[in-house]
């Protein structure tokens, strides 16, 4: 008798372990697609030494998915602030893609909150890594404010601000 | 102070009395409780109490490691010669919990989390004026001594006062062009602690 309950919550506890891990991988959660977007993001921003025209061009493609219509770029210390649209996210990550030989886009800390329906508001470390075509190596780390809309059922980017850590 | 030498017969003793003997230069475990107590030591039984012990010494350790001393590794080059690229070391969080950071502490600084931080040196504290001329670092029209500093310097800064809960940092590695340090003030609310050492 001990022995049948003993089994069947065995049973029970493996059902449930199975049953969590499946409804994690097939209905991820919110915060989960946001943080997905964020390692695409960073996957296709990324170059390899060696890398191919055609995986570029399929990256660079790729890159402009992940935005709204028009995305806003806040950065108090830099020139770069302004409203970009699509293409123009595409134009410029292809831009500055081409002056390294290779890059790395990291993200880390990533602090989701959902303020309302439909939008994300991210707060998280951004590091950049690489060497230029002329040999100088960059190593930049900012904390970032994102803000991202769900936009036909998928979560794209629509506002980056730079936060001033340090304020020389 | 010095180290109390303890004669090899004392310390023979001592392990005698744990049962532990040596014969022909072999350990012999002695009696059979002695050899139980070594075993289970090294190989011990998986019960109840033994699972509830590792889990506590589990979380204790993922609390305290995550908390109040976390780990570091130090990438890059800004505080050498203090600081070499690739050191490793802790910082604790509990340094400056009765206390504000003094000019010359190294600190840890966050920036949207503890998983990538930046570590640099308080040189001016909240409303002192900071400058630097000719690589000569000023705080409230006075040069300061910085023993730390150990590579030439040329920076040129105007000078500017520390805002209200800032403190003013910078790395003791200053070979580099003023441009590619990243330096200023920072919030206090954004240290996290100390470098232990």
């Amino acid at each position: 008798m001990v022995k049948t309950k003993t089994i069947l919550i065995a049973v029970l506890v493996l059902l449930m372990v199975v049953v969590g891990i499946l409804a994690t991988l097939f209905f991820p959660s919110e915060e989960k697609k946001v943080k997905k977007q964020f390692a695409l993001l960073s996957e296709w921003v990324s170059k390899d030494p060696g890398e191919s025209t055609l995986t570029m061009a399929r990256k660079i493609k790729s890159i402009g998915t992940l935005f709204a219509e028009s995305c806003d770029l806040i950065d108090p210390v830099h020139s770069l602030s302004g409203t970009y649209t699509r293409e123009e996210i595409s134009s410029l990550a292809l831009r500055s893609r081409a002056q390294f030989f290779d890059l790395s886009l990291k993200f880390y800390d990533l602090n989701i909150s959902f303020p309302e329906k439909g939008v994300a508001k991210v707060n998280l470390t951004g590091k950049l890594k690489g060497k230029s075509t002329l040999g100088e190596y960059v190593d930049e780390t900012r904390e970032l404010d994102c803000l991202l809309k769900k936009i036909e059922k998928k979560w794209r980017f629509s506002q980056f601000e730079v936060i001033e850590v340090l304020k020389k | 102070m010095g180290v109390k030498k303890r004669s090899p017969t004392i310390l023979l003793q001592r392990l005698e009395a744990y049962g532990i003997r040596w014969k022909k230069g072999k350990m012999m475990l002695g009696d059979l409780r002695t050899k139980r107590r070594i075993r289970q030591f090294f190989l011990p039984s998986l019960t109840f109490r033994f699972l509830i012990r590792v889990i506590l010494v589990a979380v204790s350790a993922f609390l305290f490691f995550s908390y109040v001393f976390l780990p570091l590794r130090i990438k890059g080059n800004s505080m050498e010669p203090t600081y070499r690229n690739g050191g490793i070391n802790f910082c604790w969080r509990l340094h400056y919990l009765i206390s504000k950071p003094k000019r010359y502490d190294v600190v840890v600084v966050r920036f949207a989390g503890s998983k990538v931080m930046l570590l640099k040196r308080v040189v001016a504290l909240e409303g002192e004026q900071v400058e630097f001329r000719d690589g000569k670092l000023l705080v409230d029209g006075k040069a300061i001594d910085e023993p730390y500093v150990r590579y030439p310097c040329n920076w040129n800064l105007s000078p500017r006062q520390v805002e209200r809960d800032c403190v003013y940092i910078v790395g003791d590695n200053r070979s580099m062009p003023i441009e590619n340090h990243y330096f200023g003030q920072a919030s206090m609310k954004r240290i996290m602690g100390v470098p232990l050492w």
